[in-house]
């Protein structure tokens, strides 16, 4: 019995980190807030290609026709060229696309992209999840 | 042939900076397995591209689905893998001093903002080895074998049957020497400088950082890696983590220079200064 016990906390663990989000560069959850998701749609107006994080900004109109400029962070350009992308052709400045991700921890126009649906309705990741690179869901040792 | 390798070598160790990702550990299926590729003596050939992090196998374009490149590809419900800032698989923490587990809590409760990659620094060892998102390509010889890593643009020169320098310069991703033992590539690595992190938030290291890894191709798709870390100064004993090699033949490693556009350190700091609280505690 007490070995079965174990071997199911075991596997929850290991079921615990398999589903760990991915790597980035920095910390996710020091400067955004994962329970503050966004979707916004408007019109690219610049693209930065650039290491160790690829940025775009974005033109979204209010109901009021007031017009905000956004700022969505993203993979680096390996990463988007390796899962997609191609720089100045899957996106450029002036289409028009939809955006999912979470707000910067200040409440300003700056946001952490993940799905981008493109004009033609194709859908694809220029960000990681929420939470990575922020520790995970543990500390590497044991809290006393 | 041999020109042209050796010229890819030297024009990247003129780069500046290093690499990042961790594996869940799983190694592997049994399906779909087939022969280690050899080399004309005998010994496995570990030359290719490769991604830690990751226990799928496949080819490149299989790996583009999701998992291959830890779960940011187009099947969002493939595995994702581990983060090279998340704790290790496995259920023992690492064995830090009771001194140093401190240090390294603080670094989680801070979410990792002092993490040295988030400066562009390299990720060290093993850290390079076991991220994933960033492949890294072997090239080996039977002299020497050269690892290049894609994150941070680091390389390692690993002489075989060689002895480490007397006269070693303190460095991020240590100074290594390699045999073959059977089919195991082990490689023993010293020289540290005290500034890069192991593996996971927060896990710091000092000078005395001694890694001694064991590459074993099991078959055409995969490397086991088996690590283990000893620093006498920080830890109680031997911290030995395992983790996969997958191959992604056909990758083409990439450009990353960091220091590009590096926005979050300034982002952090403005949050800090607006008094937005982002630590656990």
């Amino acid at each position: 019995m007490a070995r079965r016990l174990c071997w199911a906390c075991g596997l929850a663990v290991v079921l615990v980190l398999l589903t760990t989000p991915l790597l980035a560069h920095h910390s996710f959850r020091a400067e955004y807030d994962a329970n503050r998701p966004v979707t916004l749609t408007g019109v690219i107006t610049k693209i930065e290609w650039t290491n160790p994080h690829s940025f775009f900004y974005m033109d979204v109109k209010d109901e009021k026709g007031n017009v905000a400029n956004w700022k969505f962070e993203g993979y680096g350009p390996g990463v988007l060229y390796r899962t997609g992308w191609t720089k100045n052709i899957t996106m450029k400045p002036g289409d028009t696309i939809t955006v999912f991700g979470w707000r910067a921890r200040d409440g300003t126009n700056w946001a952490h992209s993940r799905e981008v649906t493109l004009p033609g309705g194709k859908k694809l990741f220029f960000g990681p999840p929420a939470g990575t690179g922020d520790g995970g869901n543990a500390p590497a040792v044991e809290v006393r | 042939m041999r020109g042209c390798v050796v010229a890819a070598i030297v024009a990247w160790a003129c780069w500046p900076g290093s690499a990042p990702a961790q594996t869940a550990g799983a190694r592997g299926n049994a399906s779909a397995k087939s022969a280690v590729t050899r080399a004309s003596d005998g010994i496995p050939d570990v030359t290719g591209e490769w991604l830690g992090g990751s226990a799928e196998r496949g080819i490149r374009e299989a790996g583009k689905a999701g998992s291959g490149v830890g779960g940011t590809g187009l099947n969002p419900s493939a595995p994702v893998t581990l983060s090279s800032n998340d704790r290790p698989a496995g259920r023992e923490g690492a064995p830090y001093q009771d001194w140093a587990a401190k240090k390294v809590l603080e670094s989680f409760n801070k979410r990792g903002i002092d993490d040295p990659t988030a400066f562009c620094l390299p990720a060290g060892l093993p850290r390079s080895v076991m991220l994933g998102l960033f492949p890294q390509q072997i090239i080996q010889t039977p002299k020497q074998i050269v690892i290049l890593y894609e994150y941070m643009n680091t390389f390692r020169v690993i002489p075989l049957n060689a002895k480490h320098p007397d006269d070693l310069l303190p460095s991020y991703m240590g100074d290594s020497v390699g045999r073959w033992d059977g089919d195991t590539l082990v490689v023993d690595v010293i020289g540290f400088n005290d500034k890069a992190w192991l593996a996971g938030t927060g896990t710091f290291h000092s000078d005395a950082l001694h890694i001694t890894e064991r590459y074993t191709r099991v078959d055409k798709d995969q490397i086991n890696y088996d690590v283990t870390i000893e620093d006498p100064n920080v830890l109680t004993k031997p911290w030995t983590l395992h983790s996969t090699i997958m191959l992604r033949e056909g990758t083409r490693l990439q450009e990353y220079i960091c220091a590009e556009n590096n926005l979050d350190p300034a982002h952090y700091e403005k949050l800090l200064k607006d008094g937005v609280n982002f630590t656990r505690q």
